[in-house]
């Protein structure tokens, strides 16, 4: 066996039991649609199926699972998940927590009211990348500050990039601190001493096209936006600061979430490497919803397989029809296992997830408790009561 | 409207929830249509390569290139987008360097909501409208692989967002011109692909109510990775009934066809089938669940048990979709 290959071994004799026993908080990430909520809520159960005081914290939830937690409406407060000892749950609200932050930073609520007003703040938080992400790692801060919970799993926004969720707190304040901006917006706008002369020209000229652009009252109003913030930058960033230092600890653990299948696996990839970049604490890969082995058994492969079935269809009863569609299932099996074991190894090539759980895909969808326990137990082993 | 019509419409803008195949959909769709003959162009909005994987080639950038006969492809990037509607109306060349060294495509994209998305659909408006020295369009058919569908109402409320934003100037035209393409029915159509499971169903009959309150007009449905039913009526009695001596009776009969197999293979074969059952049970139940509420005509495309799942493939779903339209 090459060492590449027992690395991946390894990693898949691992699951996440030690994570949900001692990591003080839990991030889920992945593309879209690889059942991230599904995964953080299961890993919630768990911590709190140990006595840990648990939170998790959900963006999306489909509606039944949300139900299952006892989630009806979106509410920025934790509500007690009904049927399980010491797991809370919340349903993150955008706008409310953006708003909270817009609160706790600004100098006087007459300001805060004033940002609070501007069309434009009203619209960024859909449009601004990294926006959302932004606010579930505020929120994640806020849950840990209050020294409520021993464990707080939070699901993260389908992002368009993996990218978007470290870089959100950069992103934000970057953008809100405008040192483009306040080059050119004007009035009051103090224009930094070392861009000198040059920045002034470009200001000119930059001015010109903009406004013929959008219209100058566009930048007017853009302009009182950004001057609103002034101030507030500091705060921003040393919050910013204080949120990465707290993922980048060790009580912070990353599981990364995907499918067994190319495009979100490239994502997870991506991710796995950026983690490793960013010297983030990666606890694992989840491979959600793969294709279970097929039976041991049955050693034929993909020729003598489809011979069988061409000699079975040659007879007309029912027992051979049937069983040439049984084996058809089985060799189709057995391609798809093949194919998901070639994008994971591909997707792996090179990046250390420390460790691989597959939770194989499940007879029925899951949208309760008792669905959870049970990718749960793929994900961790729980002591025997 | 019917499924026959479904490459009728100049633009395609092919959505749905994440993994649900929405790109490999994009590309069958765009391949299917340079195969009846229409000049078509694979667009790309995010970034991701999806495209440039699939059929392996070198990264897709804005540049159309065509990579099979009558099918181009490119990505739309927001900032090459933003350039060159700067260069067409304001022949600003000076300012072209300025804009991308001063960050100024920041404000531009990211400070004023949804310009982003704005100049996204512009570029495939300036795609659909483009026509060659002798007059006729550039292009028969865009299909746009758009943002999903938790993404995509806000994406295409951008021009109307920004005509309540900015009230005056080029890009507020700019902005009316794109809700006009977007909201004429024989210009563009919304695809929603799902598959036969509950959660990618509830996301579309919810996305398909966003997407009508729009105005937009929805084609047919695409429904992918369907698995086919193996097993008939008997089939299915038999497995239901399948007793110990059942089971030995066919591994018997699996041995002699040449595959050795015991009573706990034969068993296990048995379990295999079942749950082919219930995946087929619940496709069915699903599939009535769209018909009732969704109201749209349906394509079915087949699930690939394959080991390999590239451009061959695809050209296998590409061929469905070709028969299902001619």
């Amino acid at each position: 066996m090459s060492p590449r290959r027992d690395a991946l071994a390894a990693a898949r004799g691992r699951e996440l039991s030690d994570v949900v026993a001692e990591r003080h908080v839990i991030v889920c990430t992945g593309a879209g649609g690889v059942g991230k909520t599904t995964t953080a809520a299961a890993l919630a159960l768990g911590a709190a199926a140990l006595g840990r005081r648990t939170i998790v914290i959900t963006i999306d939830p489909a509606r039944r699972l949300a139900q299952s937690l006892g989630l009806t409406a979106l509410g920025n407060t934790p509500h007690r998940v009904a049927g399980v000892d010491g797991l809370d749950a919340m349903m993150l609200d955008m706008k409310r927590t953006f708003d909270e932050v817009i609160d706790r930073h600004a100098p006087d609520p007459t300001r805060a009211e004033a940002i609070k007003s501007n069309r434009f703040y009203q619209q960024l938080s859909d449009s601004l990348a990294g926006t959302q992400e932004y606010m579930a790692m505020e929120k994640l801060y806020d849950l840990h500050e209050t020294g409520r919970y021993d464990c707080i799993v939070i699901d993260t926004p389908p992002t368009r990039s993996a990218l978007d969720f470290l870089d959100a707190p950069k992103r934000l304040t970057d953008f809100l601190e405008g040192r483009f901006l306040r080059m050119f917006l004007g009035p009051g706008m103090h224009v930094g001493r070392a861009f000198g002369r040059a920045a002034a020209f470009g200001t000119g000229l930059f001015m010109r096209a903009a406004s013929r652009i959008t219209g100058a009252t566009v930048l007017e109003d853009l302009g009182s936006f950004f001057q609103s913030f002034e101030g507030m930058y500091e705060g921003f960033k040393t919050r910013a600061a204080a949120v990465y230092r707290l993922l980048q600890s060790r009580t912070a653990a990353f599981v990364v979430v995907s499918s067994p299948e190319g495009p979100a696996l490239r994502e997870a990839r991506y991710f796995l490497q950026r983690l490793a970049s960013d010297g983030m604490p990666t606890a694992g890969l989840v491979l959600n919803r793969t294709t279970p082995p097929p039976p041991e058994g049955i050693t034929a492969d993909a020729d003598e397989l489809a011979r069988a079935v061409t000699r079975l269809r040659d007879d007309d009863s029912v027992e051979a029809r049937t069983a040439a569609a049984l084996l058809s299932l089985h060799a189709d099996r057995v391609a798809v296992v093949e194919r998901e074991r070639r994008n994971v190894a591909a997707a792996l090539r090179g990046v250390d997830p420390r460790a691989v759980v597959d939770v194989p895909e499940l007879p029925d969808d899951v949208h309760d408790l008792d669905g959870l326990r049970a990718v749960g137990a793929y994900l961790y082993r729980l002591p025997v009561a | 409207m019917d499924v026959a019509n479904l490459l009728d419409p100049r633009v395609l803008l092919v959505t749905g929830k994440g993994g649900v195949g929405k790109s490999t959909v994009a590309l069958a769709l765009a391949m299917a249509g340079a195969r009846t003959g229409l000049r078509t162009c694979l667009v790309e909005v995010e970034g991701r390569q999806a495209f440039a994987q699939l059929l392996e080639t070198p990264p897709w950038d804005f540049t159309e290139r065509e990579y099979r006969p009558g099918l181009f492809g490119m990505a739309i990037d927001p900032e090459d987008s933003l350039l060159e509607y700067l260069d067409k109306f304001y022949g600003v060349r000076p300012l072209t360097r300025l804009v991308r060294t001063s960050a100024a495509v920041e404000f531009a994209t990211a400070a004023a909501p949804g310009i982003k998305d704005v100049l996204t659909i512009g570029k495939v408006k300036e795609m659909e409208r483009r026509r060659d020295s002798d007059g006729r369009f550039s292009y028969d058919l865009l299909v746009v692989d758009a943002p999903p569908t938790g993404r995509i109402v806000n994406f295409l409320r951008a021009p109307d967002a920004t005509t309540e934003l900015v009230t005056v100037g080029p890009i507020r035209q700019q902005a009316q011109s794109l809700i006009d393409m977007l909201l004429d029915p024989a210009r563009t159509n919304l695809v929603l692909v799902t598959l036969l499971e509950e959660m990618p169903v509830t996301e579309t009959i919810e996305s398909a109510a966003a997407l009508r309150d729009l105005g937009l007009t929805l084609g047919p449905v695409i429904v992918n990775r369907v698995v086919p039913e193996r097993l008939d009526d008997a089939g299915r009695k038999l497995l239901e009934g399948l007793d110990d001596d059942g089971l030995a009776d066919l591994a018997a009969l699996i041995s002699d066809a040449g595959v050795a197999l015991d009573r706990d293979g034969a068993a296990a074969l048995r379990d295999l089938g079942r749950v082919h059952l219930r995946r087929v049970d619940l496709q069915q139940r699903m599939r009535e669940v769209l018909a009732a509420r969704l109201r749209l005509p349906r394509l079915e495309l087949p699930y690939v048990p394959s080991s390999e799942f590239g451009a061959e493939e695809i050209t296998r779903l590409a061929r469905i979709i070709e028969e299902a339209v001619t």
